[in-house]
Parts: C-alpha cells; structure tokens; sequence
C-alpha cells in the first residue's frame, strides 16, 4: 500500500515537472507583459514582482499599430479558411463522385503539387507578384490569392466523401432534387466534420504564418501580427515588457480557441494521420 | 528559374545550365547552410520522437487529471513560432533563466548569451524547436496508443511480464508505423526551418539554415532569383525523398496502425 502511494505521488510530481517545463514560457510571457514598462529591465525575479498594470497593452493599441495588424491577421486568416471549405469541397466532391480521365488526371495533379513544400514557392511567388503579369505584390490579395486552396484539404474532403454512402444521393435524386440542392443540402452538412478539421487546421496555419506575409508585403498597413511582432523583436530598444504584450495578444485567440475546440483540434491532428 | 541568371530588374536574363549548381556547392555560405538544416534535422526529429514517445506513455493511462496535464503538454505546438521564439529569445540571454539553470548545474553559460555564441546558438533554437512540438506528436502517438487491445497487455501481465518487457514486445512494434509516420513528416517540417532562425538570430552566429538562404539571396539582400531557385530546388530534391514516403504512408486506405 505504502509502495503504492509513493509510486503514484512520484508519477505526480514527475508529471507536473514536465508540465512546468512545458507552460513556464508561456507563464513568464504573460507575467512580463502586466509588468509597467517604466520599471525598468526585468529581471530574474520579476516573475515574483507585485506590480500589475495595462499599459502595455493600450501603448500598443493606442500609440502601436498593433490593432490594425490584428485586424489584418483576423481578416485574412477568415477569408483564407472560407475559401478553402468552399474551394476545397467543391473540387472534392466533383473528384470523389465523377471520376473519369479528366477528374483523375485533376487528382493526380493535387497529389503532385501536395508533395511540393510551400517554401520552394518564395522565389516563384515573390518574382510573379512584382512582375507586370500579376502586380499583386504588397496588397491584400498577396496575402489571400495563394492560399485559398490547400491540395491537403481537397484531399481529405475527397477521402471523407468517397467514405460516405451514395444511397442518400440518389434518394434526393429520384425525389427530383436539382445537382446544387444535393450538393448543398446532403453533401455538405454530412462532411461537417471534416470541414471542421480543415477549418482549424487552414486558420491555425494562417494566424501563425509569418514568412508568406513577410516577403509578399512591405507596408506597413497590410502586416499581419507575426510579421508585426517580429518588427517588435528585432527592435533593440523596444521594451521586453511591450514585446511580451504583443506575445501575449497573439496567443489569447489561438488559447481561447484550443478551450473551445479541442476535442475537435486533437481528433484534426490524428485524423491528418490515421486516414481512416 | 533555377536554371538562369534571373535576377530582379533585368531584362536579358538566360539560361545557364548546371552553373548555378557549381557555384553553390563553391559557396560556402549555401554549405553552411545545408549543414546547419542537416544537423538541425538529425538532432531534432530522433530526440522529439522518443521525448513524444515518453510523454504519451506517461498519460495514456487512466488517472485523475490526465486532460490537464495532456492539453497542457500540448498547447505549445499551435501557439505561433514567432511568439515562442521572442520568448525564448529573452529566456537566453546572457542573464536569462537557460543561463542560471546552467551556472546551476555547474556549467559556465556563453559570455554574450547562448544565440549570441556561434558554438551554442544552433543547439540553442534546436532545443526550443523540440520543446514546442513535443507536445504535437505526443497526441498522434496516443491516437496510435488507443488502438492496442489492452488484452494484449493482460496476457503479458500474465505471463510475468515486466513493464520494459511490455514496452518492447507490444508497445514499440504496434507503433513503428505511427513512429515512421512522425519521423516523416517532422523531417519535411525540420528541413523548412526558416521562422525561429529569422526571429532569433537573423542567419547569424552559424545558424543560417537552406530556407533563410532562399529568402535572403531570392527576395532580400540580393533578389538573385536564378541563384536562388536553385538552391530551393536542391532543398526541394532532398524533401522530396521524405514527401514520397510520406505519400506512399498516407496512400494506404486502411489506418495505418
């Protein structure tokens, strides 16, 4: 009896260990960023400090521009995820229910460009968007063209229909329902789940992306947050405790997110792993 | 494109066959940066896998607070890199917490700092990297954990079985896939590193890595197009391995485990 409390308190104290090593940044971010910036440098022992203020974060809302860069990162990581549920399930569906030459020869093409990581395309992209044949480059449309179509997402859209029973289809078929009603009113609600999953992965994905906005844009008024607390990061003689609060606004909507959605954030992660 | 002399602003550009290629391997910028990914890759991907490993063992059980401990394990790895690095940026400084745990321990930390220190700074964002998506591949071994029989295990149990024996015999085989499937897809992610080595040091101090390379000779500092397509494209034949084996994991209609 005696072993067996001993062994579940030291399981205990080893697992919070670890979860300390794991949440201690994040801990120390936060703290940082409540700390008034006009006590100076921090130290070792301000995590234990008593003062607690706001400042930093209405400095960076009010003097800062960090609200335009939230706006930017919401703005575009919204349409980005819209375009890939809506893109992504039309392609789909047409390559999970006609499959022909054309359609296979489509999806072949996915599968190739899926196998192509996103970084061979810095130069590509950054070339044609400052050339005459698409002077795209620094404006919203940089920042959303490129991304509106994951390969990975049409691919598990079309896995997930090709799973589903064609029977109810043809009952709405037989009932007289027109292409667009079956498509909009039998197929889509049934691959809710998995437009759950590409929904998070796509907008987690884009909320955190900071190379793509890093070298398609210049201005200061089309950075997204990443790009925005980088700036931040790389000035010397901005205060730790502003970097901090910037952190700490970058990481609030993706926290509340993960409280919301986890269950569906974990089985998004396995899905993308299992294919079952 | 990696094929030319491309450049931005110019108008006449050419194609130059293979040139681009030898002045790359002669450019000893590009094959400290292929040594850098190379090392960034083989010290990262082994130690997170076993870390993860580790990990998802430790919570796969039934006990009382195992969500806490699991989401708290996990919610590093969707946080933003950017974020992750400008904290750690100060956590390493010459008078930052890495470096009291160091004098702590015995150890004399680096006199500017660990990302200052041309002999630290690499090992320093390669441990950051395996801290933060630890957690992410902890949660696909324990979707792989869920699908062993626990009967296997009761007969093992049976049999007199020790714990490591069960490890060996039943756990680590029935994972191999799952753990294939990690090693893979954290390869493809490692060899793109670009985001910490930005944020954290800028290429310097020895931690240039093949993207950073792309990005400051193609859309930076030079806008040599040509020159650096090509060394993209080399990134990208050495990735590709990875994306076949990863596409042939991914192609099998039955899960894989």
């Amino acid at each position: 009896m005696v072993t067996y409390w001993l062994k579940t308190l030291l399981k205990y104290v080893g697992l919070t260990a670890i979860l300390a090593v794991m949440l201690f940044p994040l801990v120390w971010m936060i703290r940082v960023a409540f700390l008034p910036s006009s006590s100076g440098s921090v130290t070792l022992t301000s995590l234990f400090a008593s003062s607690f203020t706001f400042e930093n974060f209405t400095y960076l809302f009010v003097t800062g521009s960090i609200g335009r860069d939230l706006f930017n990162s919401a703005f575009v990581a919204i349409v980005v995820t819209a375009g890939n549920i809506l893109f992504c399930f039309m392609v789909a569906y047409v390559l999970a229910r006609q499959p022909n030459v054309w359609t296979k020869l489509l999806f072949g093409s996915v599968l190739v460009v899926l196998m192509i990581p996103a970084h061979i395309l810095i130069v590509p992209l950054y070339s044609l968007m400052t050339s005459d044949m698409m002077p795209i480059h620094d404006t919203y449309y940089a920042l959303i063209l490129p991304w509106l179509v994951y390969p990975i997402g049409i691919f598990l859209v079309k896995q997930y229909i090709e799973s589903l029973p064609t029977s109810m289809e043809e009952a709405a078929r037989i009932d007289g329902a027109s292409e667009l009603r079956i498509i909009c009113q039998v197929v889509m609600p049934l691959c809710k789940p998995v437009l759950a999953v590409l929904a998070i992965q796509v907008f987690f994905t884009n909320w955190n992306s900071l190379l793509f906005p890093l070298i398609l844009t210049s201005s200061e008024h089309l950075r997204t947050l990443p790009v925005g607390l980088s700036h931040y990061g790389s000035d010397e003689w901005a205060p730790l405790q502003h970097k901090m609060a910037g952190a700490t606004i970058a990481v609030i909507p993706v926290l509340i997110l993960f409280i919301i959605l986890q269950r569906r954030i974990v089985s998004g992660i396995t899905a993308g792993a299992v294919k079952q | 494109m990696g094929f030319s002399n491309k450049e931005l602003l110019r108008a006449d550009w050419q194609w130059v066959g293979l040139q681009n290629y030898v002045t790359l391997f002669k450019d000893e910028h590009f094959l400290s940066a292929l040594g850098n990914t190379f090392v960034f890759v083989v010290g990262t991907v082994p130690i997170t896998t076993i870390l993860a490993l580790g990990m998802a063992l430790l919570v796969n059980r039934k006990f009382r607070g195992r969500g806490i401990f699991r989401a708290g394990y996990f919610f590093p790895s969707i946080t933003s890199m950017v974020v992750i690095a400008l904290i750690f940026q100060e956590l390493y400084r010459r008078d930052g917490y890495v470096a009291m745990l160091a004098t702590m321990i015995g150890l004399t930390p680096p006199e500017y700092g660990f990302l200052i220190d041309k002999s630290t700074a690499l090992y320093s964002i390669m441990a950051m990297d395996i801290w933060m998506s630890v957690g992410y591949y902890m949660l696909i071994f324990l979707a792989g954990l869920k699908s062993i029989p626990d009967e296997l295990y009761e007969a093992a149990r049976m049999q007199g079985a020790s714990f490591f024996h069960q490890l060996r015999y039943i756990t680590i085989p029935i994972l191999r896939p799952v753990a294939l499937f990690i090693i893979v897809i954290n390869s493809i992610k490692s060899f793109q590193v670009f985001v910490e080595i930005y944020v954290m040091t800028g290429g310097k101090s020895d931690t240039m890595s093949m993207v950073y390379f792309v990005y400051e000779n193609g859309v930076t500092k030079a806008f040599q197009f040509g020159y650096a397509s090509a060394a993209a494209i080399i990134l990208f034949a050495i990735i590709g391995v990875f994306s076949i084996m990863q596409f042939s994991i991914l192609k099998r209609r039955e899960p894989i485990w």
